[in-house]
Protein backbone atom coordinates (compact mmCIF):
# COMPACT_ATOMS: atom_id res chain seq x y z
CA UNK A 1 0.00 0.00 0.00
CA UNK A 2 1.31 3.49 -1.15
CA UNK A 3 1.86 6.13 2.01
CA UNK A 4 -1.13 8.20 3.26
CA UNK A 5 -0.41 11.75 1.85
CA UNK A 6 0.91 14.30 4.01
CA UNK A 7 -2.91 15.92 4.57
CA UNK A 8 -4.10 12.41 5.75
CA UNK A 9 -1.36 12.27 8.61
CA UNK A 10 -2.44 15.70 9.11
CA UNK A 11 -5.41 14.98 9.74
CA UNK A 12 -5.31 12.03 12.19
CA UNK A 13 -3.59 14.66 14.80
CA UNK A 14 -6.53 16.37 15.21
CA UNK A 15 -9.58 13.70 14.29
CA UNK A 16 -8.29 11.01 13.52
CA UNK A 17 -11.86 9.74 13.42
CA UNK A 18 -11.50 11.07 9.90
CA UNK A 19 -9.54 9.01 8.27
CA UNK A 20 -9.90 5.88 7.14
CA UNK A 21 -9.10 2.61 9.09
CA UNK A 22 -6.74 1.56 6.26
CA UNK A 23 -4.35 4.46 6.61
CA UNK A 24 -4.28 4.44 10.41
CA UNK A 25 -3.00 1.01 10.11
CA UNK A 26 -0.73 1.67 7.43
CA UNK A 27 0.34 4.53 9.45
CA UNK A 28 0.77 2.44 12.76
CA UNK A 29 2.86 -0.33 11.19
CA UNK A 30 5.19 1.78 8.70
CA UNK A 31 8.14 3.54 10.01
CA UNK A 32 8.49 6.36 7.40
CA UNK A 33 4.63 7.69 7.84
CA UNK A 34 5.29 7.62 11.83
CA UNK A 35 8.50 9.60 11.53
CA UNK A 36 6.16 12.22 9.05
CA UNK A 37 3.69 12.26 11.46
CA UNK A 38 5.82 12.76 14.71
CA UNK A 39 7.35 15.74 12.79
CA UNK A 40 3.73 17.19 11.34
CA UNK A 41 2.95 16.75 15.09
CA UNK A 42 5.96 18.91 15.77
CA UNK A 43 5.13 21.22 13.45
CA UNK A 44 1.76 21.95 14.58
CA UNK A 45 2.25 22.55 18.08
CA UNK A 46 4.77 24.98 17.25
CA UNK A 47 2.70 26.64 15.23
CA UNK A 48 0.12 26.54 17.78
CA UNK A 49 2.12 27.81 20.20
CA UNK A 50 3.33 30.45 17.72
CA UNK A 51 -0.06 31.67 17.60
CA UNK A 52 -1.40 32.35 20.69
CA UNK A 53 -4.57 32.90 21.85
CA UNK A 54 -6.68 35.50 22.64
CA UNK A 55 -7.67 34.74 26.16
CA UNK A 56 -10.90 35.33 27.18
CA UNK A 57 -13.15 38.12 26.43
CA UNK A 58 -15.86 39.91 28.02
CA UNK A 59 -18.84 39.79 25.37
CA UNK A 60 -20.94 41.71 27.58
CA UNK A 61 -18.89 44.58 27.16
CA UNK A 62 -18.01 44.37 23.32
CA UNK A 63 -21.71 43.62 23.11
CA UNK A 64 -22.47 46.89 24.79
CA UNK A 65 -19.41 48.88 23.05
CA UNK A 66 -20.70 47.42 19.64
CA UNK A 67 -24.54 48.83 20.26
CA UNK A 68 -23.24 51.54 20.68
CA UNK A 69 -21.16 52.48 18.32
CA UNK A 70 -23.73 50.61 15.64
CA UNK A 71 -26.74 52.60 17.18
CA UNK A 72 -28.80 54.25 13.88
CA UNK A 73 -28.87 57.65 15.80
CA UNK A 74 -25.42 57.92 17.01
CA UNK A 75 -22.65 59.03 15.73
CA UNK A 76 -19.44 56.50 16.56
CA UNK A 77 -18.53 57.71 19.75
CA UNK A 78 -14.87 58.89 21.14
CA UNK A 79 -14.18 57.36 23.83
CA UNK A 80 -13.40 60.30 26.91
CA UNK A 81 -11.27 57.26 28.84
CA UNK A 82 -8.87 58.05 25.53
CA UNK A 83 -9.67 61.45 24.89
CA UNK A 84 -9.43 64.35 26.19
CA UNK A 85 -11.92 65.33 28.76
CA UNK A 86 -12.28 68.12 31.66
CA UNK A 87 -10.00 65.90 33.94
CA UNK A 88 -7.17 65.57 31.05
CA UNK A 89 -6.83 68.49 30.03
CA UNK A 90 -6.69 69.87 33.34
CA UNK A 91 -4.43 67.12 34.66
CA UNK A 92 -2.19 67.75 31.97
CA UNK A 93 -1.52 71.42 32.72
CA UNK A 94 -0.40 70.35 36.24
CA UNK A 95 1.73 67.64 35.21
CA UNK A 96 4.46 68.27 32.56
CA UNK A 97 4.80 64.43 33.13
CA UNK A 98 1.50 63.95 31.63
CA UNK A 99 2.07 66.83 29.42
CA UNK A 100 5.58 64.70 27.61
CA UNK A 101 3.50 61.95 26.50
CA UNK A 102 3.04 64.50 23.41
CA UNK A 103 2.63 62.29 20.83
CA UNK A 104 0.05 60.24 22.57
CA UNK A 105 -1.82 63.24 23.25
CA UNK A 106 -1.63 64.70 19.84
CA UNK A 107 -3.93 61.42 18.79
CA UNK A 108 -6.54 62.82 21.32
CA UNK A 109 -6.42 66.23 19.91
CA UNK A 110 -5.54 68.08 22.96
CA UNK A 111 -1.93 67.57 22.84
CA UNK A 112 -1.39 71.47 22.06
CA UNK A 113 -2.78 72.45 25.39
CA UNK A 114 -0.99 69.58 27.14
CA UNK A 115 2.23 70.50 25.44
CA UNK A 116 3.66 73.22 27.82
CA UNK A 117 3.07 74.42 31.24
CA UNK A 118 6.54 75.35 33.15
CA UNK A 119 8.26 77.19 29.88
CA UNK A 120 8.41 80.63 28.93
CA UNK A 121 6.51 83.65 27.41
CA UNK A 122 5.88 83.67 24.41
CA UNK A 123 3.28 83.38 21.09
CA UNK A 124 3.76 80.16 19.64
CA UNK A 125 5.07 80.32 15.88
CA UNK A 126 6.86 76.40 15.37
CA UNK A 127 7.00 73.38 17.30
CA UNK A 128 10.32 71.84 18.04
CA UNK A 129 10.42 68.40 19.72
CA UNK A 130 12.31 67.63 22.91
CA UNK A 131 13.22 63.94 23.71
CA UNK A 132 12.58 62.82 26.91
CA UNK A 133 13.69 59.56 28.62
CA UNK A 134 11.35 57.44 31.11
CA UNK A 135 13.78 58.16 33.66
CA UNK A 136 13.61 61.75 32.49
CA UNK A 137 9.75 61.62 33.25
CA UNK A 138 9.79 60.30 36.32
CA UNK A 139 12.22 63.39 37.26
CA UNK A 140 10.07 65.75 35.82
CA UNK A 141 9.26 67.81 39.07
CA UNK A 142 5.32 68.68 39.24
CA UNK A 143 4.88 72.59 38.61
CA UNK A 144 2.29 72.52 41.88
CA UNK A 145 5.61 72.00 43.65
CA UNK A 146 6.77 75.05 43.06
CA UNK A 147 3.85 77.66 43.52
CA UNK A 148 0.29 77.60 43.39
CA UNK A 149 -1.41 76.82 39.33
CA UNK A 150 -4.79 77.72 38.72
CA UNK A 151 -7.16 76.72 36.01
CA UNK A 152 -8.66 79.62 35.09
CA UNK A 153 -10.16 78.39 32.26
CA UNK A 154 -11.99 74.79 30.98
CA UNK A 155 -11.77 74.02 27.68
CA UNK A 156 -14.93 71.82 27.90
CA UNK A 157 -14.58 69.82 24.85
CA UNK A 158 -17.64 67.82 23.19
CA UNK A 159 -19.07 66.52 20.22
CA UNK A 160 -20.92 68.02 17.69
CA UNK A 161 -23.05 67.62 14.77
CA UNK A 162 -20.64 68.73 11.80
CA UNK A 163 -17.73 70.80 10.36
CA UNK A 164 -20.14 74.11 10.34
CA UNK A 165 -21.54 73.62 14.20
CA UNK A 166 -17.79 73.35 15.25
CA UNK A 167 -16.88 76.58 13.46
CA UNK A 168 -19.88 78.54 14.89
CA UNK A 169 -18.38 77.40 18.24
CA UNK A 170 -14.90 77.98 17.73
CA UNK A 171 -14.50 80.51 15.11
CA UNK A 172 -11.88 77.93 13.31
CA UNK A 173 -12.56 76.10 10.01
CA UNK A 174 -12.24 72.50 10.65
CA UNK A 175 -9.53 70.99 7.93
CA UNK A 176 -11.07 69.89 5.05
CA UNK A 177 -9.46 66.42 4.08
CA UNK A 178 -9.18 65.71 -0.12
CA UNK A 179 -8.33 62.26 0.27
CA UNK A 180 -9.15 59.90 2.89
CA UNK A 181 -5.66 57.40 3.02
CA UNK A 182 -6.36 53.71 2.28
CA UNK A 183 -7.93 52.06 5.00
CA UNK A 184 -9.92 55.21 6.80
CA UNK A 185 -13.34 55.21 5.67
CA UNK A 186 -16.64 56.63 6.79
CA UNK A 187 -17.49 60.23 7.81
CA UNK A 188 -15.47 61.64 10.88
CA UNK A 189 -16.70 62.83 14.11
CA UNK A 190 -16.07 66.38 15.13
CA UNK A 191 -14.80 67.69 18.42
CA UNK A 192 -14.29 71.25 19.76
CA UNK A 193 -12.85 72.62 23.09
CA UNK A 194 -12.75 76.03 24.15
CA UNK A 195 -9.96 77.92 25.75
CA UNK A 196 -7.53 76.27 28.50
CA UNK A 197 -6.70 79.22 30.90
CA UNK A 198 -4.09 78.60 33.65
CA UNK A 199 -2.49 80.90 35.86
CA UNK A 200 0.78 80.17 38.50
CA UNK A 201 1.86 82.44 40.90
CA UNK A 202 5.03 81.17 41.55
CA UNK A 203 6.33 80.78 45.28
CA UNK A 204 10.07 80.99 46.18
CA UNK A 205 9.21 79.50 49.51
CA UNK A 206 7.51 76.57 48.32
CA UNK A 207 9.82 75.98 45.57
CA UNK A 208 12.72 75.67 48.16
CA UNK A 209 10.49 73.53 50.35
CA UNK A 210 10.47 71.18 47.43
CA UNK A 211 14.15 71.57 46.79
CA UNK A 212 15.22 70.81 49.85
CA UNK A 213 12.46 67.77 50.16
CA UNK A 214 14.88 66.21 47.44
CA UNK A 215 18.18 67.42 49.19
CA UNK A 216 18.80 70.27 46.86
CA UNK A 217 19.20 73.70 47.20
CA UNK A 218 17.11 76.20 45.71
CA UNK A 219 19.44 78.38 43.46
CA UNK A 220 18.25 82.47 44.65
CA UNK A 221 15.32 84.02 42.72
CA UNK A 222 15.90 86.78 40.46
CA UNK A 223 14.32 89.77 41.65
CA UNK A 224 10.96 89.75 40.86
CA UNK A 225 10.20 86.05 40.23
CA UNK A 226 8.63 85.60 43.83
CA UNK A 227 5.09 85.93 43.68
CA UNK A 228 5.10 86.92 39.86
CA UNK A 229 1.96 85.20 37.85
CA UNK A 230 2.49 83.44 34.54
CA UNK A 231 -0.55 83.06 32.62
CA UNK A 232 -0.92 80.08 30.08
CA UNK A 233 -3.35 80.19 27.59
CA UNK A 234 -4.62 77.45 24.71
CA UNK A 235 -6.97 77.16 22.08
CA UNK A 236 -10.05 77.27 20.75
CA UNK A 237 -9.73 73.23 19.54
CA UNK A 238 -11.64 71.67 16.79
CA UNK A 239 -10.81 68.30 15.39
CA UNK A 240 -12.36 65.81 12.59
CA UNK A 241 -11.83 62.14 13.97
CA UNK A 242 -12.17 58.97 11.79
CA UNK A 243 -12.11 56.25 14.55
CA UNK A 244 -12.65 51.98 14.44
CA UNK A 245 -16.01 50.67 15.87
CA UNK A 246 -14.27 50.44 19.14
CA UNK A 247 -13.72 54.13 18.99
CA UNK A 248 -9.78 54.19 18.71
CA UNK A 249 -8.71 57.11 15.81
CA UNK A 250 -7.48 55.79 12.52
CA UNK A 251 -7.17 59.57 11.78
CA UNK A 252 -7.22 63.18 13.33
CA UNK A 253 -7.13 66.13 11.89
CA UNK A 254 -7.12 68.99 14.48
CA UNK A 255 -6.58 72.67 14.18
CA UNK A 256 -6.24 74.99 17.87
CA UNK A 257 -5.19 78.41 18.78
CA UNK A 258 -1.64 77.92 19.44
CA UNK A 259 -0.25 78.14 23.11
CA UNK A 260 0.94 81.69 24.12
CA UNK A 261 1.77 82.27 27.92
CA UNK A 262 1.91 86.21 29.41
CA UNK A 263 3.90 87.14 31.95
CA UNK A 264 3.06 89.39 34.91
CA UNK A 265 5.95 91.36 34.27
CA UNK A 266 9.00 89.43 34.26
CA UNK A 267 10.78 88.95 31.50
CA UNK A 268 11.14 85.53 29.29
CA UNK A 269 14.56 85.11 29.46
CA UNK A 270 14.06 85.72 32.98
CA UNK A 271 11.90 82.82 34.08
CA UNK A 272 13.05 80.43 31.13
CA UNK A 273 16.65 80.70 32.49
CA UNK A 274 15.40 80.20 36.40
CA UNK A 275 12.52 77.93 35.18
CA UNK A 276 15.42 75.63 33.75
CA UNK A 277 17.92 76.32 36.71
CA UNK A 278 15.30 74.36 39.21
CA UNK A 279 16.54 71.26 40.67
CA UNK A 280 14.76 68.43 39.39
CA UNK A 281 14.63 68.83 35.58
CA UNK A 282 17.38 66.56 33.86
CA UNK A 283 20.36 68.36 32.66
CA UNK A 284 19.86 67.13 29.32
CA UNK A 285 15.94 68.11 28.76
CA UNK A 286 17.20 71.03 30.17
CA UNK A 287 19.80 71.70 27.55
CA UNK A 288 17.32 70.96 24.35
CA UNK A 289 14.56 73.50 25.76
CA UNK A 290 17.85 75.86 26.28
CA UNK A 291 18.80 75.54 22.70
CA UNK A 292 15.78 76.01 21.25
CA UNK A 293 13.96 78.85 23.30
CA UNK A 294 15.68 81.60 22.32
CA UNK A 295 13.14 83.39 20.62
CA UNK A 296 9.99 83.37 22.82
CA UNK A 297 8.27 81.63 19.58
CA UNK A 298 9.33 77.77 19.64
CA UNK A 299 6.88 76.08 21.59
CA UNK A 300 8.79 72.67 23.03
CA UNK A 301 7.16 69.52 22.64
CA UNK A 302 8.15 66.67 24.85
CA UNK A 303 8.24 63.55 22.57
CA UNK A 304 9.45 60.05 24.60
CA UNK A 305 12.34 59.44 23.27
CA UNK A 306 12.24 55.53 23.60
CA UNK A 307 9.03 55.32 21.91
CA UNK A 308 8.90 58.28 19.22
CA UNK A 309 11.26 59.48 16.55
CA UNK A 310 11.30 62.98 15.29
CA UNK A 311 12.11 64.70 11.92
CA UNK A 312 11.12 67.74 10.22
CA UNK A 313 8.74 68.16 6.72
CA UNK A 314 7.75 70.75 4.71
CA UNK A 315 3.99 71.35 4.62
CA UNK A 316 3.58 73.73 2.43
CA UNK A 317 5.93 76.07 3.00
CA UNK A 318 5.76 75.48 6.61
CA UNK A 319 8.26 73.66 8.33
CA UNK A 320 6.18 70.63 10.13
CA UNK A 321 7.34 68.75 12.89
CA UNK A 322 6.91 64.50 11.94
CA UNK A 323 6.79 62.01 15.03
CA UNK A 324 6.48 58.41 14.19
CA UNK A 325 6.21 56.07 16.62
CA UNK A 326 8.74 53.10 17.15
CA UNK A 327 6.48 50.49 16.41
CA UNK A 328 5.40 51.96 13.65
CA UNK A 329 2.03 51.86 14.69
CA UNK A 330 1.17 55.79 14.87
CA UNK A 331 2.20 59.07 13.58
CA UNK A 332 1.74 62.61 13.62
CA UNK A 333 2.56 65.81 12.07
CA UNK A 334 2.29 69.12 13.08
CA UNK A 335 2.83 72.79 12.60
CA UNK A 336 1.84 76.40 13.28
CA UNK A 337 0.78 79.25 10.80
CA UNK A 338 -0.25 82.80 11.54
CA UNK A 339 -1.03 81.69 15.12
CA UNK A 340 -2.81 78.30 14.53
CA UNK A 341 -1.48 75.22 14.92
CA UNK A 342 -2.61 71.90 12.89
CA UNK A 343 -2.01 68.84 13.60
CA UNK A 344 -2.94 65.16 11.25
CA UNK A 345 -2.23 62.34 13.56
CA UNK A 346 -3.44 58.74 13.61
CA UNK A 347 -2.62 54.89 12.73
CA UNK A 348 -1.08 55.63 9.59
CA UNK A 349 2.81 55.80 8.11
CA UNK A 350 4.44 59.40 8.31
CA UNK A 351 3.83 59.72 4.58
CA UNK A 352 0.33 58.91 4.32
CA UNK A 353 -0.33 61.67 7.14
CA UNK A 354 1.89 63.94 5.08
CA UNK A 355 0.26 63.23 1.91
CA UNK A 356 -3.23 64.40 4.29
CA UNK A 357 -1.11 67.19 6.04
CA UNK A 358 -0.29 68.48 2.21
CA UNK A 359 -3.62 68.58 0.76
CA UNK A 360 -5.51 69.96 3.64
CA UNK A 361 -8.38 72.49 2.32
CA UNK B 1 -14.69 46.29 4.19
CA UNK B 2 -17.70 48.89 4.34
CA UNK B 3 -17.08 50.55 8.07
CA UNK B 4 -20.02 52.89 9.15
CA UNK B 5 -21.98 53.52 5.98
CA UNK B 6 -25.43 52.19 5.97
CA UNK B 7 -26.58 51.32 9.47
CA UNK B 8 -30.53 51.04 9.54
CA UNK B 9 -31.22 47.53 8.45
CA UNK B 10 -29.69 45.61 11.76
CA UNK B 11 -30.45 42.06 11.63
CA UNK B 12 -32.78 40.69 14.66
CA UNK B 13 -30.40 37.89 15.31
CA UNK B 14 -27.25 40.02 15.58
CA UNK B 15 -27.13 40.12 19.62
CA UNK B 16 -27.52 36.31 20.13
CA UNK B 17 -25.05 35.33 16.88
CA UNK B 18 -22.64 38.15 18.73
CA UNK B 19 -22.74 36.91 21.78
CA UNK B 20 -21.91 33.28 20.86
CA UNK B 21 -19.42 34.10 18.41
CA UNK B 22 -17.94 36.99 20.09
CA UNK B 23 -15.26 34.87 21.51
CA UNK B 24 -14.39 32.58 18.56
CA UNK B 25 -13.93 35.75 15.99
CA UNK B 26 -11.65 37.47 18.48
CA UNK B 27 -9.49 34.50 18.90
CA UNK B 28 -9.39 34.32 14.58
CA UNK B 29 -8.23 37.93 14.57
CA UNK B 30 -6.03 37.41 17.23
CA UNK B 31 -4.07 34.66 16.20
CA UNK B 32 -3.06 36.62 12.67
CA UNK B 33 -2.42 39.80 14.40
CA UNK B 34 -0.91 38.47 17.58
CA UNK B 35 -2.94 41.48 19.89
CA UNK B 36 -5.91 40.98 21.33
CA UNK B 37 -6.90 44.97 21.29
CA UNK B 38 -6.71 44.97 17.71
CA UNK B 39 -8.38 41.76 17.48
CA UNK B 40 -11.64 42.88 19.20
CA UNK B 41 -11.76 46.27 17.28
CA UNK B 42 -11.39 43.22 14.14
CA UNK B 43 -14.05 41.95 16.12
CA UNK B 44 -16.13 44.95 16.13
CA UNK B 45 -15.90 45.88 12.24
CA UNK B 46 -16.65 42.07 11.37
CA UNK B 47 -20.03 42.40 13.28
CA UNK B 48 -20.99 45.50 11.65
CA UNK B 49 -20.86 43.84 8.75
CA UNK B 50 -22.59 40.71 9.60
CA UNK B 51 -25.02 42.99 11.30
CA UNK B 52 -26.46 44.38 7.29
CA UNK B 53 -25.53 40.96 5.94
CA UNK B 54 -28.54 38.31 4.50
CA UNK B 55 -26.00 35.61 5.77
CA UNK B 56 -27.89 32.97 7.25
CA UNK B 57 -27.75 32.48 11.08
CA UNK B 58 -26.43 28.42 10.38
CA UNK B 59 -23.82 30.06 8.24
CA UNK B 60 -23.17 32.72 10.77
CA UNK B 61 -20.18 31.05 12.58
CA UNK B 62 -17.60 30.13 9.29
CA UNK B 63 -18.65 33.06 7.65
CA UNK B 64 -17.35 35.39 10.72
CA UNK B 65 -14.47 33.39 11.10
CA UNK B 66 -12.97 33.68 7.58
CA UNK B 67 -14.26 37.48 7.51
CA UNK B 68 -12.35 37.39 10.98
CA UNK B 69 -9.35 36.31 9.51
CA UNK B 70 -9.40 37.61 5.91
CA UNK B 71 -10.12 41.20 7.90
CA UNK B 72 -7.01 40.86 10.52
CA UNK B 73 -4.86 39.34 7.13
CA UNK B 74 -6.07 42.89 4.97
CA UNK B 75 -4.50 44.81 8.41
CA UNK B 76 -1.38 43.65 8.15
CA UNK B 77 -0.93 43.59 4.54
CA UNK B 78 -2.33 46.58 4.09
CA UNK B 79 -0.72 50.30 3.49
CA UNK B 80 0.44 50.27 7.07
CA UNK B 81 3.01 47.70 6.02
CA UNK B 82 3.03 46.69 10.03
CA UNK B 83 4.32 43.32 9.33
CA UNK B 84 6.93 44.28 7.44
CA UNK B 85 8.23 46.90 9.48
CA UNK B 86 7.90 43.97 12.39
CA UNK B 87 9.77 41.79 10.42
CA UNK B 88 12.71 44.14 9.98
CA UNK B 89 12.71 44.80 13.95
CA UNK B 90 12.34 41.13 14.62
CA UNK B 91 15.24 40.15 11.94
CA UNK B 92 17.67 43.05 13.42
CA UNK B 93 17.35 40.92 17.20
CA UNK B 94 19.97 38.12 16.66
CA UNK B 95 18.90 35.09 18.12
CA UNK B 96 20.49 31.89 18.73
CA UNK B 97 18.27 29.46 20.39
CA UNK B 98 18.99 26.30 19.10
CA UNK B 99 15.15 24.90 20.37
CA UNK B 100 13.07 26.81 18.21
CA UNK B 101 10.42 25.48 20.27
CA UNK B 102 11.71 27.70 23.04
CA UNK B 103 11.72 30.90 21.10
CA UNK B 104 8.34 31.08 19.58
CA UNK B 105 6.70 32.84 22.85
CA UNK B 106 8.79 35.85 22.34
CA UNK B 107 7.09 38.51 21.13
CA UNK B 108 9.63 38.75 18.44
CA UNK B 109 9.02 35.71 16.65
CA UNK B 110 5.38 35.86 17.01
CA UNK B 111 6.00 39.28 14.63
CA UNK B 112 7.64 36.89 12.53
CA UNK B 113 4.90 34.64 12.67
CA UNK B 114 2.43 37.20 11.61
CA UNK B 115 4.90 38.24 9.23
CA UNK B 116 5.38 34.75 7.10
CA UNK B 117 1.50 34.65 7.48
CA UNK B 118 1.19 37.45 5.63
CA UNK B 119 3.08 36.06 2.95
CA UNK B 120 1.07 32.64 2.66
CA UNK B 121 -1.47 32.17 0.27
CA UNK B 122 -4.60 33.46 1.18
CA UNK B 123 -6.13 30.52 1.49
CA UNK B 124 -3.75 28.84 3.21
CA UNK B 125 -2.98 31.47 5.82
CA UNK B 126 -7.26 31.03 6.50
CA UNK B 127 -7.33 27.79 6.57
CA UNK B 128 -4.29 27.67 9.16
CA UNK B 129 -5.82 29.79 11.12
CA UNK B 130 -9.09 28.89 11.45
CA UNK B 131 -7.76 25.33 12.29
CA UNK B 132 -5.85 26.34 15.01
CA UNK B 133 -9.35 28.32 16.22
CA UNK B 134 -10.81 24.42 16.71
CA UNK B 135 -12.84 24.73 13.57
CA UNK B 136 -13.14 21.87 12.58
CA UNK B 137 -12.33 20.33 9.31
CA UNK B 138 -15.18 20.17 7.85
CA UNK B 139 -15.99 23.49 9.08
CA UNK B 140 -12.91 25.41 7.27
CA UNK B 141 -14.07 23.24 4.36
CA UNK B 142 -16.70 24.56 3.89
CA UNK B 143 -16.08 28.29 5.24
CA UNK B 144 -13.48 28.06 2.56
CA UNK B 145 -15.10 25.94 -0.32
CA UNK B 146 -12.38 23.10 0.05
CA UNK B 147 -12.79 18.84 -0.26
CA UNK B 148 -12.65 18.65 2.90
CA UNK B 149 -9.57 15.90 1.71
CA UNK B 150 -7.64 19.38 1.15
CA UNK B 151 -7.95 21.10 4.33
CA UNK B 152 -5.16 19.06 5.65
CA UNK B 153 -2.61 19.24 2.97
CA UNK B 154 -3.55 23.23 3.28
CA UNK B 155 -3.26 23.29 6.75
CA UNK B 156 0.22 21.21 6.17
CA UNK B 157 1.91 23.35 4.11
CA UNK B 158 0.82 26.31 5.84
CA UNK B 159 2.82 24.58 9.09
CA UNK B 160 5.62 23.97 6.85
CA UNK B 161 6.10 27.00 5.70
CA UNK B 162 6.05 28.86 8.69
CA UNK B 163 7.96 26.19 10.62
CA UNK B 164 10.42 26.82 7.75
CA UNK B 165 10.45 30.63 8.72
CA UNK B 166 10.80 30.51 12.11
CA UNK B 167 13.79 28.28 11.99
CA UNK B 168 15.12 30.46 9.11
CA UNK B 169 15.15 33.33 11.90
CA UNK B 170 16.23 30.85 14.99
CA UNK B 171 19.03 28.76 13.90
CA UNK B 172 22.32 30.11 14.21
CA UNK B 173 24.07 31.21 11.08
Amino acid sequence: MRHPNEGVLRRLIDEPAGVSDADRAHVAGCAVCSRALDDARADAHLVGAALGGSGAVDADAAWARFSAASAPSTVTAFRPARSAGRNRWGTAVRRPAVAALGAVVLLTGAGVAAANDWLPIFQTERVDPVEVTATDLVQVPDLSSYGDLQITEEPDPEQVADAATARERTGLDVPEVAELPEGVTGKPTYQVAGVVGATFTFSAAKAAQAAAAEGEVLPPPPAGIDGSRIRFEAGPGVAAMWSQPTGVPTLVVARVGAPKVLSSGVPFETVRDYLLSLPGLPDGVAQQVRDLSTDAATLPLPVPAEMVTSSTADVDGSEATVLTSRNGLFAGVVWVEDGVMTGVAGTLSADELLAVARDLR
Amino acid sequence: MPAAATRDAVRPDLEDIFRREYQRVVGVAARVLGSRDQAEDVAQEVFLSFGRSPVPAAEAAGWLSVAAAHTALNLIRSGRRRASREESVASAAESVTPDVADTVLTLEDRSRVRAALARLPRTQATALVLRHSGLSYAEVATALGLSPGSVGTTVRRAELALRKELNRHASPE
